[in-house]
């Protein structure tokens, strides 16, 4: 029997999200689009896959970001620039973008610390207790001394956060930063600067 | 589709998970989640992506073996099990470029303009390809050519030029196109003298010596860290990458990682970025001018910088086009091209000058 859709999805198509996000980046002049442009790839890569499983299924993957790539750029004359010309990135090929070895599990290990050290204080206790040690999502609002929404709303944003932390590292959209409101690291605004005496 | 709307599916997606978490969890609430599910593939592939998240998210287990506390471990503070043989640090973006011989012609140069007027003594120098973050990498190809003249510690690049050295107390500084420095190495202090242009330091930890900058009658004071000064007449903008530094002119004001500072004769203005950003801003390292959103008036003043080919707007009402993206500094024609065909653009060639008009 066949596996399941879904895993074959997590496995095949969701584990090539940060080299993908690199793509993207390098190819792609909207930074705030990226995020638009990868799940509407996944879709269509699982819509495609319901049917048939591609054989190569990231080169697939990369395939479907191009066309969609190019399709916005014809719908919305969207001008493209990029050293070496414009319309690189309809050319260019999967390996050329993936040279990295598959990373150890070790440094996956050191990958999910850091991104779990990215959290807040609150919600890295809240994810810790829930997904370490296991405790419900009531015990740890006991534990912690929150209210059960709170511990909800930390999941949410753990979930969210982790996700986006441990693949695509660099490329954090604006909007999902400011809506959780992370730490001090996304302030862009202009501030006059302090005179200190030490 | 919008970011919005993207946004919007994942918290969905998020509200939908933790509450299949909860341990309150019905057969009505399932066909509930699995209608969600086939409304649309962006609801259901938003849902694998985070559901896998979380379940990677439980070999953190691996990481909390044998920590009695039920909290987790204050941030960084994982050396304590055996999966951190890796230095657990934030990647930064080190170009390490090594000065080889000098060697008499390389064998190719298609960017080459302007180099040939330089005096006598000017040596063209190859320097190895970059070794930086894959990210950057991508964007750069094969090495690039740089330029070096060298007179004892003080040294030079030309117009389109970019060049690393390392002085002899290991720290080692990146200069920008048309950039001059003198560098003084005493046993109490190291003093880089700013002439004109910009420069990128990685400083080598010395807590008895400190790092001076020293540029407009300004100082840029750093310990260990990595920096950019980069001068225009009496102004500076400092960006600092790792570490912290402090500037002194009338009074003093410490700048930490991410921020990009002006200092002018009215005082600094501090701006807070990410380090990412600051990064960015820094893209010259590679060769790479980087424009987010920029007008097309700044993108031009930012080429001229690199080019003895300068660029000049006939047309004011080019000036405000907004442009992004990424480009080779030292590819006028390009860059150009590149205008001409996405926008309102038109280019005519004088002399060793290109004139942009609208049409």
């Amino acid at each position: 029997m066949e596996e399941p859709l879904d895993t074959w999805f997590k496995r095949e198509i969701l584990s090539h999200e940060e080299i993908l996000m690199r793509f993207l980046a390098r190819v792609w002049p909207h930074r705030d689009e990226l995020a638009d442009i990868r799940q509407e790839a996944y879709a269509r890569v699982y819509e495609a896959a319901q049917k048939s499983r591609p054989q190569a299924p990231k080169a697939f993957l990369f395939t479907t970001a191009r066309h969609l790539m190019a399709d916005r750029v014809r719908r919305e004359r969207i001008v493209s620039i990029r050293a070496g010309g414009d319309g690189e990135f309809l050319n260019v090929l999967v390996n050329e973008i993936s040279p990295e070895q598959q990373a150890s599990a070790n440094e996956e290990l050191v990958r999910l610390a850091r991104a779990f050290d990215r959290l807040s204080a609150k919600c890295r206790e809240v994810v810790w207790l829930r997904r370490v040690k296991e405790l419900t999502q009531k015990e740890v609002a006991k534990r912690l001394g929150l209210s059960e929404k709170t511990v909800e709303k930390h999941l949410r944003t753990g979930a969210r956060l982790l996700a986006h932390y441990t693949r695509a590292n660099a490329l954090i959209p604006r909007s999902l930063k400011t809506e959780v409101d992370e730490q001090d690291d996304d302030k862009s605004n202009y501030e006059h600067g302090t005179h200190t005496r030490d | 589709m919008s970011t919005e709307r993207t946004q919007e599916i994942e918290t969905a997606a998020s509200e939908w998970l933790v509450r299949r978490d909860s341990g309150v969890w019905t057969a009505k609430d399932q066909a509930r989640l699995e209608e969600w599910l086939s409304a649309s593939t962006l609801h259901r592939v938003a849902y694998l992506r985070l559901e896998l998240a979380w379940e990677e998210a439980a070999r953190l287990k691996a990481l909390g073996a044998g920590i009695r506390e039920d909290l987790p471990p204050a941030r960084g503070q994982w050396n304590l099990t055996p999966f951190f043989k890796a230095p657990y640090q934030e990647k930064g973006l080190r170009p390490n470029a090594e000065l080889s011989a000098p060697v008499p012609e390389p064998a190719s140069r298609p960017d080459a303009g302007g180099v040939g007027g330089r005096p006598a003594n000017s040596r063209r120098l190859r320097i190895g390809v970059f070794a930086v973050a894959a990210s950057l990498l991508l964007a750069l190809g094969a090495g690039a050519y740089l330029w070096l003249v060298q007179g004892g510690e003080h040294y030079m690049t030309p117009i389109g030029g970019v060049a690393s050295v390392t002085l002899k107390d290991g720290s080692k500084v990146t200069l920008n196109t048309d950039t001059e420095i003198r560098v003084g190495l005493s046993a109490r202090e190291r003093d880089v003298d700013l002439k004109r242009g910009e420069a990128f330091f990685e400083v080598e930890k010395d807590s008895q010596r400190p790092f001076v900058v020293s540029a407009g009658g300004k100082r840029v004071i750093a310990v260990g860290t990595q920096f950019s000064v980069r001068r225009d007449a009496e102004d500076l903008e400092v960006v600092v990458t790792e570490g912290k530094v402090r500037v002194e002119d009338a009074g003093e004001t410490v700048l930490a990682p991410g921020t990009i500072a002006h200092a002018g004769n009215a005082g600094v203005l501090v701006q807070r970025k990410t380090v990412l950003e600051a990064q960015e801003h820094l893209s010259w390292r590679t060769g790479v001018l980087m424009f987010r959103d920029q007008t097309l008036g700044e993108a031009v003043a930012e080429f001229n910088r690199y080019n003895e080919r300068k660029i000049v707007i006939a047309d004011p009402k080019v000036t405000d086009l907004r442009i992004e993206g990424n480009f080779r500094a030292t590819n006028v024609d390009a860059f150009v091209r590149l205008l001409e065909s996405g926008f309102p653009v038109r280019a005519r060639v004088q002399g060793d000058r290109v004139l942009l008009t609208s049409n």
